[in-house]
């Protein structure tokens, strides 16, 4: 057993941000590629990194289901399709209408699928699994649909839905970041709210929290991480949704350490994810939503495999 | 002043009433029990004294104000709630859980203070659940598991607990010890109101019921009289000479 956690999480951090400033063609022999390519990448892929981990540790906290994340749920979906139609409405990456659109789409997607598993699953864990993909599916389509009307400029917006980190700009990188961070203050100085959530409505209603009203703050609160994440990495997904499954073992599950070690972890996640994306492929680039896929889609298989009824607790 | 007082209340799901016009009251010290057959409302009835539902008709008066008008904070610390079954899926430890209890006494913007590891200290050692502190709730035994929503329910200090069927699933000597636990919360001045599955049960220090008959009838009185055969045989739809409702004596000898 580790006697100093918080030190080995921010051990992963350091390697996960070494590896993403070393990998590439050109290696660690030139400092300008680092510094002026690399670095701006790192940080950006620290920041969408961040978002979601922590995005994910709020989803399965305040819903008590371990399936969820932004990407399942829809909100990446719904953050991705508003930014698709911004770019195309010629609405400037940095006004704040473009960021409160993509809150705004993340934010209906996510209650629509809410909406939908309350209504006809009880809100039980499938039922919102089943809900998530039903909208970000929609979703999805109509995003193709524009991308297939829009010819001439869907060759770059087709990299922005498959998710990666090339086209950061410093400008929308701090305020994406300022956006996390600020999301990330407010759910970790509120986290026994989170920790009552988690045990369910019912007993949080008796515990002495108000269900309805910390499930709109902590939905907004992941809301506008993914939107930031979207915003600067475009569509990646399973980052939320393993972060807090594996620091967990590290952190336990309360959310006065889970959210902070979320964000750390899925920081470190996505910038390895990145790398590896740029490493092991050379000179051929994959997108860090492309290897999150690879690594989180049998994840997510474990996850179910893990549930299955014979399975020991 | 009564701690909690229904008046008239009428619930139903589709058309059928469930409950209605149904009337009682509780003081501290009263442990009353609830019994009835399966359906015939007693888990909403507690839902409905915490305004976690809402009647048709009717009110609840907690200390005299309307549980659902209440902010939840103050409703939890004047009535706290054990469900049949809490799960979580996550792994958290009995220590953190029962802590969780203190979440209406404070506001979200810190975190505990001395005072709520105190109580949720001896909530603990109340429950006999200290030594369990440090395990993860999802790996105790049903029991155990019982116990600790207990404690965690002891640890919001309020004056009235509502238990939905605490003793189910338990073998005989967690049955015991869980009556004997409440008799002696009811004892120290707390009001306790538990649905039970058992009418046996209810001599365990029970001295009110409130038994539900299905269709909106419903019977509350002491427990003498309210756990007679012939009382609990029309709460059951059972002939009054059935074998179940023969106890080992006259009722009356039991209780103390």
């Amino acid at each position: 057993m580790v006697r100093n956690k918080p030190l080995l999480l921010f051990l992963v951090l350091a390697a996960a941000c070494v590896f993403s400033l070393a990998a590439g063609p050109a290696g660690l022999s030139d400092i300008n590629i680092i510094l002026d390519l690399r670095l701006p990448r790192t940080l950006a892929a620290l920041a969408v990194g961040a978002a979601l981990g922590l995005a994910g540790a709020l989803f399965q906290g305040v819903l008590k289901n371990p399936l969820s994340d932004p990407y399942i749920l829809g909100t990446s979906s719904g953050a991705t399709a508003a930014a698709v139609f911004c770019f195309l409405a010629g609405v400037e990456r940095m006004s704040p209408v473009f960021f409160l659109s993509v809150f705004a789409g993340a934010f209906g997607a996510t209650f629509l699928a809410y909406w939908l598993a309350r209504v006809a699953g009880r809100l039980s864990d499938a039922s919102l699994v089943l809900a998530g993909v039903a909208v970000s599916a929609f979703l999805s389509a109509l995003v193709m649909l524009t991308l297939s009307v829009a010819r001439e400029r869907s060759f770059s917006l087709f990299y922005f839905v498959l998710g990666g980190l090339y086209a950061v700009t410093p400008g929308v990188l701090l305020v994406s970041a300022l956006i996390i961070i600020s999301a990330a203050a407010v759910s970790m100085a509120r986290w026994r709210a989170l920790d009552a959530m988690s045990m369910g409505e019912e007993k949080a209603y008796h515990l002495g929290a108000n269900p309805g009203r910390e499930r709109l703050i902590f939905f907004a609160l992941a809301c506008a991480a993914t939107s930031a994440a979207v915003a600067l990495g475009g569509t990646i997904g399973f980052v939320g949704l393993m972060t807090p499954h594996i620091v967990r073992l590290v952190s336990g599950p309360s959310a006065r350490r889970l959210l902070p070690a979320s964000a750390l972890g899925g920081a470190a996640l996505l910038a390895a994810a990145d790398a590896a994306g740029r490493a092991f492929f050379s000179p051929v680039e994959i997108p860090a939503g492309v290897v999150m896929a690879l690594a989180g889609a049998p994840f997510f298989m474990w996850l179910l495999w893990r549930r299955r009824p014979d399975a020991s607790a | 002043m009564p701690l909690l007082k229904a008046e008239g209340l009428t619930f139903s799901y589709g058309r059928q009433p469930l409950i209605s016009s149904l009337s009682f009251e509780l003081r501290r010290g009263d442990f009353m029990c609830v019994l009835g057959s399966n359906g015939s409302g007693k888990s909403t009835l507690l839902k409905l004294l915490t305004g976690f539902i809402k009647a048709k008709a009717g009110a609840v008066k907690l200390k005299g104000a309307e549980p659902g008008s209440l902010a939840p904070g103050r409703l939890a610390r004047l009535a706290a709630f054990v469900p049949s079954e809490t799960s979580t899926p996550y792994d958290f430890s009995v220590g953190e859980t029962v802590l969780l209890g203190r979440t209406g006494r404070i506001g979200f913007w810190r975190g505990y203070s001395r005072d709520d590891h105190a109580a949720a200290a001896l909530a603990m050692e109340e429950t006999g659940i200290a030594r369990l502190a440090a395990r993860s709730v999802n790996t105790l035994s049903t029991g155990e598991r019982q116990l600790v929503f207990i404690a965690q329910a002891l640890a919001q200090e309020a004056s009235l607990l509502l238990l939905d069927e605490p003793t189910s699933h338990l073998d005989l000597k967690y049955k015991a010890e869980i009556m004997a636990l409440l008799a002696r919360l009811a004892g120290r001045g707390l009001a306790v109101a538990a649905v039970l599955h058992e009418p046996a049960l209810a001599r365990l220090g029970c001295n009110k019921a409130l038994l539900l008959r299905g269709a909106g009838e419903y019977a509350f009185g002491a427990t003498p009289e309210m756990l007679s055969a012939e009382s609990l045989a029309r709460t059951y739809n059972l002939s009054p000479d059935s074998p179940l409702l023969a106890g080992p004596g006259p009722l009356s000898a039991v209780l103390p």
